[in-house]
């Protein structure tokens, strides 16, 4: 990410540098506003679903839930920190639910146990399908397909389906062959 | 799609049901759940800062143009109509940024072409990679280069057979 980070970067302040020398720190402040912006809705999404996942796990649904999906979970993520997969299975299911934010507090909790535990193959495989989007149903591209007037605002759900499934399993199959052995 | 919209409250209707059941305090449980949201974006946020900052240069500066037109051979090489190239490289950094753009290509080129399918395939089998490292690794010490390098990849693919099911679909 440090590499990434310093090319897009420079790469930018150059081009700037000669056609718009001015734009540049309005550029980067519109960067750090959004930012913010971005951070409050974030904030209120996380209240909400944390709240939920609490009374999830207090309620002995989410071990409940978590127990059906261990021996599938355990070999995919070859953790067998209980605690850790389970919050792997929430992210999944908030993921294919496609509910908006949901995804996102178990899944960092879960990163944070994998990392912890040195278990780095474990946190890059739950990265991938969470950046590989698991999404049944693209509820925000159908909902601008019908502002925009489409005819079947659904009609794109096939293809969508098809590429994300291959790409998503292409992912895991990356990861798991670029394991380090231990 | 009237349907969906049912799942939300339904999700939380059977939860609350079933915790009550459970006997659990649920005002206080919920709270306590809540509690952890400030802790999570204050880790969160250095990392979003530094991302969306690179996203609004990257968009602002014309690199992102630039690169749409000198790529533009490539993607209609691969069966990607180049007019959604600027979406292709702008999904990784910003899910808002690219929403909008999507939202002037569908009204730009109509909803149902083949290039407004292309679009909706590409933004919604994608994912903001480089916003979801962030989130997902805040803090952590490690090498990204690998999962983001595989997660971008995977995003590429998807985006190819979407195109190439948009055509044959």
């Amino acid at each position: 990410m440090n590499v990434i980070f310093a090319v897009i970067f420079l790469a930018a302040a150059i081009v700037f540098l000669v056609h718009d020398p001015e734009g540049f720190l309005p550029a980067m402040l519109a960067g750090g506003q959004k930012a913010a912006t971005v951070c409050f809705a974030l904030l209120a999404s996380y209240c909400v679903w944390l709240g939920f996942f609490k009374v999830l796990e207090k309620s002995g649904l989410s071990e409940r839930l978590a127990r059906g999906l261990y021996p599938a979970a355990r070999r995919l993520f070859r953790s067998q920190d209980r605690q850790a997969l389970a919050l792997a299975c929430q992210n999944i299911a908030a993921n294919l639910l496609g509910l908006p934010g949901a995804p996102t507090p178990p899944g960092v909790a879960a990163t944070q146990k994998f990392l912890a535990a040195g278990n780095d193959y474990a946190a890059d495989m739950l990265f991938v399908l969470n950046a590989t989007s698991l999404q049944l149903l693209p509820t925000t591209v159908i909902a601008l397909r019908a502002a925009a007037g489409s005819s079947s605002p659904a009609d794109i759900l096939a293809p969508t389906l098809l590429a994300t499934l291959v790409s998503t399993l292409a992912g895991a199959a990356l990861v798991i062959l670029t394991r380090r052995r231990a | 799609m009237k349907y969906a919209a049912l799942l939300l409250p339904l999700l939380f209707i059977a939860l609350f049901v079933y915790a009550l059941i459970r006997k659990v305090r649920l005002y206080d449980c919920f709270t306590e759940g809540v509690k952890g949201a400030v802790p999570l974006i204050l880790s969160i946020f250095p990392y979003l800062v530094s991302v969306l900052i690179l996203s609004e240069l990257f968009e602002r500066s014309g690199l992102s143009a630039l690169l749409t037109q000198g790529l533009a051979p490539a993607f209609s090489f691969l069966g990607i109509p180049p007019e959604i190239g600027k979406l292709v490289l702008l999904k990784p950094f910003s899910g808002s940024g690219s929403t909008a753009l999507l939202a002037d290509l569908l009204a730009q080129y109509g909803a149902d072409s083949y290039i407004g399918r292309c679009a909706c395939v590409a933004f919604g089998s994608s994912e903001t990679v480089f916003f979801i490292s962030a989130v997902y690794f805040a803090g952590s010490k490690k090498s990204l280069l690998k999962p983001v390098v595989i997660a971008l990849f995977s995003n590429f693919l998807s985006l190819i057979l979407g195109c190439l099911f948009c055509k044959i679909m």
